[in-house]
């Protein structure tokens, strides 16, 4: 499937999550998704995606009956606290905060499908027009790896000569090499564009193979789900 | 007629002394011109020149004219060359511009203008003329360097150049990539010039040598003349018998792994059910082809990743050099760099500076080193913490014949005292150091 129907439809399972009313229909839309997270190919970090999910839908739930005050049959009672008044947790309040986590799951894992399934090169390239701002978006897009992967490298680097990097202060003496060999990959990547010819009038765009029918499909998909998720779900 | 004439070109990068003086010369259609010199000769700024990148992209001091296809290079940018004349750097990961492969072939030709409908196709053949067409969809960050490098071929070859300037374009390919990548370079039927510190391969497929030094042109001939020149001026350039090395008294083993095998999380396996053992006196080579696990055998040796499976065992302290000079890039002075392992000691780090030719570049921003000073300052770094086990991981990439024979004389003087572990591609050098060679193979593993 193409980057812009695959966004178009995560966009609007997130959306039918929120906009669902009954908690079935907001559980199916999140067991979707987390089918789709688990199908990514291995070493993209579905791992970190789902566990963020999760420990945000976790932290909704167990707050929610604490900042809500609904029902009248506590299950539990706590103290009584200045300004918040008295801690209490009731049966209304625990359905309550499942039914947000799990909407909050949901949202959370299209975003999660956003970025493991879909290429964001792609989805930019697809975008016609200001070819300049999409290019300066994927470069941009691809500074926080970068540095990821040069910071291990330093690391790595000064263990193989006997240095342990530990904690706060050794971790930000690495801030300044970092960003020196930021710039000067930006230096060295600028000369290669120019010498590939970017900047010159009259570029051109490869064609993009026509849309099949997966991607039409999944576009449909995105409007119903819209729409089902306001009259029907 | 001349496809590119450089008529008493001088040039210096802004505050910095002269990187060219007073270089002539004519390249002609379809002919191979080999480039050799050692570190810091001026051969990167001369390609540069060709490329139009000097003066424009760097500014500094430039005198004498550069014509190239028949265009000025003062008066024509380099993104106007381009088409005619494509390039392709050292470091390949400073030049990727997308994410997926075929994007980034198809990059140069979309901004060259070529017809929206024809760039699909000659994505295609260039991958293919490269061997590479399997890597198609594929994304960048998921390369080995190897093909990483034959992806930065392709973007060049797709333009269809009349001249093709490679910066040492095979620096991190094994042997029979290298070759197979000069073979097609010298087959294509265009003018190429080629930059190279493993000159054996350029040697063979070339028409014409150039040796630059100190910035001047030495030698401007065809390749017969340019081997006798060679010979004997610069034997170091010139393939010759490893000298062999005294048999090493069998010492005690520093290292040993013992059915070792290894994955990156959520990969395949790298190694399955490797060993080795290496004693105290001796120096090991491990080559093999690209993505057959060597650097991860490297690390895992030194103590840098844990086993999966397997034992490895350490007697004593170990040291590993990464492949990359830019991560001994950490202090703001070189001497302070070096001594960073061990423990600011700043004389000993200067010792070690003078061991591998840096003696007057204490003061020096390392960053303000050219490449190849860069390669010895990072073995600098590495040889100071005086390790029972030394391990370095392509220590020779972009450092010039010359400093290679320095290099190994260095390895093969401290051999005793500790064991040596070279992972190289480059055949010569580590049949010059090494008292034995393990090759690593693809799917198979090593027992020695």
């Amino acid at each position: 499937m193409r980057p812009v129907p695959a966004a178009v439809l995560f966009a609007a399972m997130g959306a039918a999550a929120l906009l669902a009313e009954h908690w079935i229909s907001v559980a199916v839309i999140a067991a979707i998704l987390l089918t789709a997270c688990l199908a990514a190919p291995a070493g993209r970090r579905r791992f970190v995606y789902l566990a963020g999910a999760a420990l945000t839908a976790l932290s909704v739930f167990l707050l929610t009956p604490f900042v809500e005050t609904i029902g009248s049959d506590p299950l539990w009672t706590g103290p009584t606290i200045p300004v918040v008044g008295t801690l209490d947790v009731t049966r209304e309040e625990l359905a309550g905060g499942a039914v947000a986590a799990l909407r909050l799951l949901a949202v959370s894992l299209a975003f999660a499908a956003y970025a493991l399934l879909i290429d964001h090169d792609r989805l930019l390239r697809s975008v016609r027009a200001g070819r300049r701002s999409a290019l300066a978006v994927v470069l941009a897009t691809r500074l926080v790896p970068t540095l990821e992967r040069d910071a291990a490298g330093l690391i790595e680097a000064l263990r193989g000569r006997g240095v342990a990097v530990a904690g706060a202060r050794g971790h930000a003496r690495l801030l300044s090499p970092l960003v020196s060999g930021s710039l000067e990959r930006a230096y060295n990547l600028a000369e290669s564009m120019e010498a590939r010819g970017y900047g010159r009038p009259g570029a051109t765009r490869a064609l993009s193979p026509p849309w099949g029918v997966s991607d039409w499909l999944a576009l449909a998909a995105a409007g119903v789900l819209v729409v089902g998720g306001i009259l029907w779900l | 007629m001349a496809l590119a004439s450089v008529e008493r070109l001088s040039y210096s990068y802004p505050g910095r002394r002269p990187a060219l003086r007073d270089v002539s010369l004519e390249l002609r259609p379809a002919e191979v011109v080999a480039v050799l010199g050692p570190s810091g000769s001026g051969k990167s700024t001369l390609i540069r020149a060709l490329a139009g990148l000097v003066p424009h992209f760097h500014g500094g001091r430039f005198e004498g004219r550069v014509e190239v296809c028949g265009e000025d290079t003062r008066r024509t940018r380099p993104a106007d060359l381009a088409g005619r004349v494509a390039t392709v750097f050292q470091d390949p990961e400073d030049q990727v511009v997308f994410g997926r492969v075929e994007d980034e072939v198809a990059f140069g030709l979309e901004n060259v203008g070529t017809a929206p409908a024809r760039i699909a196709g000659r994505v295609s053949a260039a991958l293919a003329a490269v061997g590479s067409e399997h890597l198609l969809g594929r994304r960048i960050a998921e390369l080995s360097a190897g093909e990483l490098q034959r992806v930065c071929l392709a973007s060049a070859l797709a333009l269809e150049p009349e001249l093709l300037i490679l910066d040492e374009p095979t620096s991190q390919l094994d042997p029979d990539a290298a070759e197979a990548l000069l073979r097609l370079a010298s087959g294509l039927g265009v003018a190429v010039v080629l930059s190279e510190q493993r000159p054996a391969g350029p040697l063979e497929i070339c028409d014409r040598v150039l040796f630059l030094d100190q910035g001047r042109i030495l030698l401007d001939a065809s390749r017969d003349e340019g081997l006798g020149w060679l010979a004997r001026n610069r034997p170091a350039y010139l393939e010759r018998a490893p000298a062999t090395p005294s048999a090493p008294a069998a010492g005690r083993i520093v290292c040993r792994l013992e059915e070792v095998s290894f994955a990156y999380r959520g990969g395949p396996p790298v190694l399955e059910g490797a060993g080795i053992e290496l004693r105290c006196g001796e120096v090991v080579a491990l080559t093999g082809p690209n993505g057959s696990g060597k650097t991860t055998l490297a690390k895992l040796a030194a103590g840098l990743l844990p086993p999966d499976r397997g034992v490895v065992e350490l007697d004593g302290r170990s040291a590993y050099l990464s492949q990359d000079p830019g991560r001994y890039l950490v202090r703001d002075r070189t001497d302070e760099e070096v001594a960073l392992g061990v423990d600011g000691d700043v004389a000993r780090a200067r010792a070690a500076l003078a061991a591998v030719g840096l003696e007057g570049f204490e003061e020096r921003h390392p960053r303000d080193l050219s490449s190849g000073e860069r390669e010895r300052l990072a073995l600098a770094s590495v040889l100071v913490t005086d390790p029972d086990l030394l391990i370095l991981d392509e220590p020779t990439r972009g450092v010039d014949p010359e400093r290679k024979d320095e290099l190994a004389g260095l390895l093969r003087a401290q051999a005793r005292g500790r064991a040596t572990l070279v992972v190289t591609h480059d055949v010569t050098f580590a049949a010059e150091v090494a008292d034995r060679t393990v090759s690593l193979g693809v799917e198979e593993s090593a027992y020695v």
